[in-house]
């Protein structure tokens, strides 16, 4: 039969409550997301607003080049009887308060504060430097390996489940296996070893000794290393099986072998992802104090790495000598301990008394600290993009 | 274009399958399989899904090396003469000489000429000329060269479906294999492409010999010389494409070929 037409409408709801509840839902998890947003921006704009005028200066060359071009040093604060302030190291105070005579009333120290943090800012590019081409080495192979070479099985299954596992290790975990690994154990080569030697052996011209690497960059770094590893082997893990298997095939088929295959048609394919996976590294490692506290940061430093003392060469000294000297300060870098901005950070948050030229110390390296990572971040997405561009399939 | 021509005078099959059996794992995929491929001809392998033509195909350049617990269970496979599984038969060599193309086109994502040097890199080819000189020659064989010989360092993944199969040709012949094995190369392709590459096999089997998958009969008729029917893991009948296909000697491929088929 024919429906009779009628003015009633046939879609209305029936005001069972489905709507309300549907635009609850949606409320709730918009709210939610605005929150995650809002506490976001507010983080930062915290930072820059407390941050930004350390850095910054209003007048050429509109930085503060102090901040980023000296090594961190205990600030004096000297007070006259005006009640003004005057900031100064250690050197210029003494030629103030002579030059105030009667008019001083106090003087202030604030360890840390004073100078600029040019010594944790390398520290950390060494750390970053050395832990991530470690972890990419060992990351990469190990991926590689995996996806590549290893017989699906229990065997494998076990292997990604202690990758998972590693990945789970509280940090601070990493920082004792580094100081017992690295710092007191590692191998080394000398000519007399150490009586804290685990044990050595001799190879006659000179004698391998367990004795560690002490507290350095080569310590910290291979620590830090393995805090990322996980991230690393994961993610490359995915890029490596991403790479369609064709690819592979096709290679193989034109008589590559395995080896050729992956450095030919598999690698070059991956990479854009497994460098996008050590920016997670990279950023993590920068980041982490805890690994790095027994194994090469030091709170306070006032030399740079490669400041070492070296013995002076004679004047007559060869050219192969002063070459000679250049390197050993080269690699002295890697065997020196350092400051490192997380760290620094916590030192001026924790371990000095509070005040407005601490706290001013703090966003300064923490807003600094933000921009260093932020840039590496952009710089290895564009890097990313433009081998994108290349390989694409 | 062998040296074995010096040894007899009718050259022995370049390919020859005898009573050979092919597991995967406990499931047994190819039974008894007996199959001779001569020099410079067009054999096409026929058959209904599953049916086992792509396993044949992959055991002649063993790669079903590839796939964990396969292999060959019983019989042997010759290669010009030679049994493929022999301890001393280096794969690189065999598939060298033994190309293959695959069903869906998959140019890497490289230059053009980069997609046909491939194989020769790979075999330690570095003199610039000699690669030049084997870039052109594969790119004519297959029917590209007049196409592309202006934008060779062009992506070639900017080349249509069909152009890119054709490159997947000319990068498997550019080893100058002496046989080239083809899974179903035109299935993903429109029927101009088709028709091109189709052309192609006539002029390829002049200097190659070929094996073709293929799922389309009146592709069978038009290309091959030889053709095998498989089904369910069996070689059913093996004869001269015309022969088989006018008439059948067996109830199943007459019934096959019908398309009445249970
Ligand atoms: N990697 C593998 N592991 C286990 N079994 C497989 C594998 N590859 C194929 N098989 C099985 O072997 C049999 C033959 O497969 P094959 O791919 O050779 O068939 P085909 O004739 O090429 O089919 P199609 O026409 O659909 O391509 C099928 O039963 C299939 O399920
Ligand atoms: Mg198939």
């Amino acid at each position: 039969m024919t429906p009779v037409p009628t003015n009633d409408n046939p879609f209305a709801g029936d005001n069972s409550g489905i709507q309300q509840r549907e635009t609850a839902a949606r409320w709730a998890l918009r709210i939610g997301s605005y929150i995650v947003v809002i506490i976001t921006l507010a983080i930062m704009l915290h930072i820059f607003i407390k941050g930004a005028p350390v850095v910054f200066r209003s007048q050429w060359p509109f930085v503060n080049t102090q901040f980023l071009t000296e090594l961190p040093a205990t600030l004096h604060v000297i007070e006259d009887q005006q009640g003004n302030h005057i900031e100064t190291d250690v050197n210029g105070a003494d030629a103030i308060k002579k030059k105030l005579g009667d008019n001083f009333r106090a003087e202030k120290t604030i360890s840390y504060s004073g100078g600029g943090i040019l010594g944790p800012i390398v520290g950390t590019a060494l750390l970053v430097v050395v832990s991530v081409g470690v972890a990419l080495f060992l990351g990469v192979a190990c991926a590689i390996y995996l996806s590549e070479y290893a017989k699906h099985g229990k065997f494998l299954e076990m292997v990604r489940l202690a990758i998972l596992n590693l990945a789970g290790v509280p940090s601070v975990v990493f920082g004792l296996f580094g100081l017992g690994a690295f710092v007191l154990t590692a191998p080394t080569f000398v000519d007399v070893p150490a009586d804290r030697s685990v044990f050595s052996i001799p190879l006659g011209f000179t004698t391998l000794s367990f004795e560690g690497w002490d507290t350095c960059v080569l310590s910290g770094g291979f620590t830090l290393a393995f805090v990322i590893l996980p991230v690393i082997i994961t993610a490359s893990e995915q890029c490596l099986q991403a790479v369609p298997q064709g690819f592979r095939e096709t290679s193989m088929a034109l008589g590559a072998t395995r080896w050729q295959t992956i450095r030919y048609s598999v690698l070059p394919f991956a990479t854009p992802g497994i460098l996008t996976s050590s920016i997670l590294g990279i950023a993590r490692a920068a980041g982490e104090t805890a690994p790095i506290m027994f194994t090469a940061a030091l709170a306070f430093k006032d030399k740079l790495p490669w400041q070492k003392d070296l013995p002076p060469l004679p004047a007559d000294a060869s050219i192969f000598a002063h070459w000679e000297q250049s390197v050993a300060r080269f690699f002295g870098i890697f065997t020196e301990s350092v400051q490192a901005l997380p760290y620094h950070i916590y030192t001026l948050a924790a371990k000095i008394p509070q005040n407005e030229y601490a706290e001013r110390a703090q966003y300064g390296s923490v807003f600094v600290f933000l921009v260093l990572v932020a840039s590496l971040a952009a710089s290895s997405v564009m890097l990313r993009k433009r081998l994108r561009a290349k390989y694409r399939w | 274009m062998s040296a074995d021509s010096t040894a007899q005078s009718t050259p022995p099959p370049v390919v020859q399958v005898r009573d050979m059996d092919f597991s995967y794992g406990a499931s047994k995929a190819l039974f008894d399989i007996n199959l001779k491929v001569e020099y410079h001809r067009v054999t096409a392998l026929i058959g209904p899904s599953g049916c086992g033509k792509s396993t044949l195909l992959r055991c002649i350049n063993r790669m079903n090396d590839r796939v964990p617990s396969a292999r060959v269970t019983k019989g042997e496979v010759l290669v010009k003469g030679k049994n493929i599984h022999d301890a001393d038969v280096d794969l690189t060599q065999l598939r060298k000489q033994v190309g293959m193309v695959f069903q869906k086109s998959n140019p890497f994502p490289k230059s053009i000429y980069e997609n046909v040097a491939y194989g020769l890199r790979i075999h330690g080819e570095k003199n610039k000329s000699v690669l030049d000189e084997a870039v052109e020659r594969s790119l004519s064989h297959a029917a590209l060269w007049e196409e592309l010989k202006d934008r060779l360092h062009a992506n070639a993944l900017a080349l249509s479906g069909g152009q890119q199969q054709r490159l997947c040709i000319a990068r498997a012949i550019a080893t100058v294999p002496d046989v080239l094995l083809m899974d179903e190369p035109c299935s993903a392709l429109d029927p101009i492409s088709t028709l091109k590459i189709e052309e192609l096999m006539h002029q390829l089997a002049k200097e190659f010999t070929v094996v073709i998958v293929t799922h389309n009969m009146q592709q069978a008729v038009r290309v091959s010389d030889y053709t095998a029917f498989l089904h369910l893991g069996k070689l059913v009948e093996f004869a001269p494409t015309e022969e088989l296909f006018t008439n059948p000697r067996e109830k199943l491929t007459e019934s096959y070929l019908r398309g009445t088929f249970s």
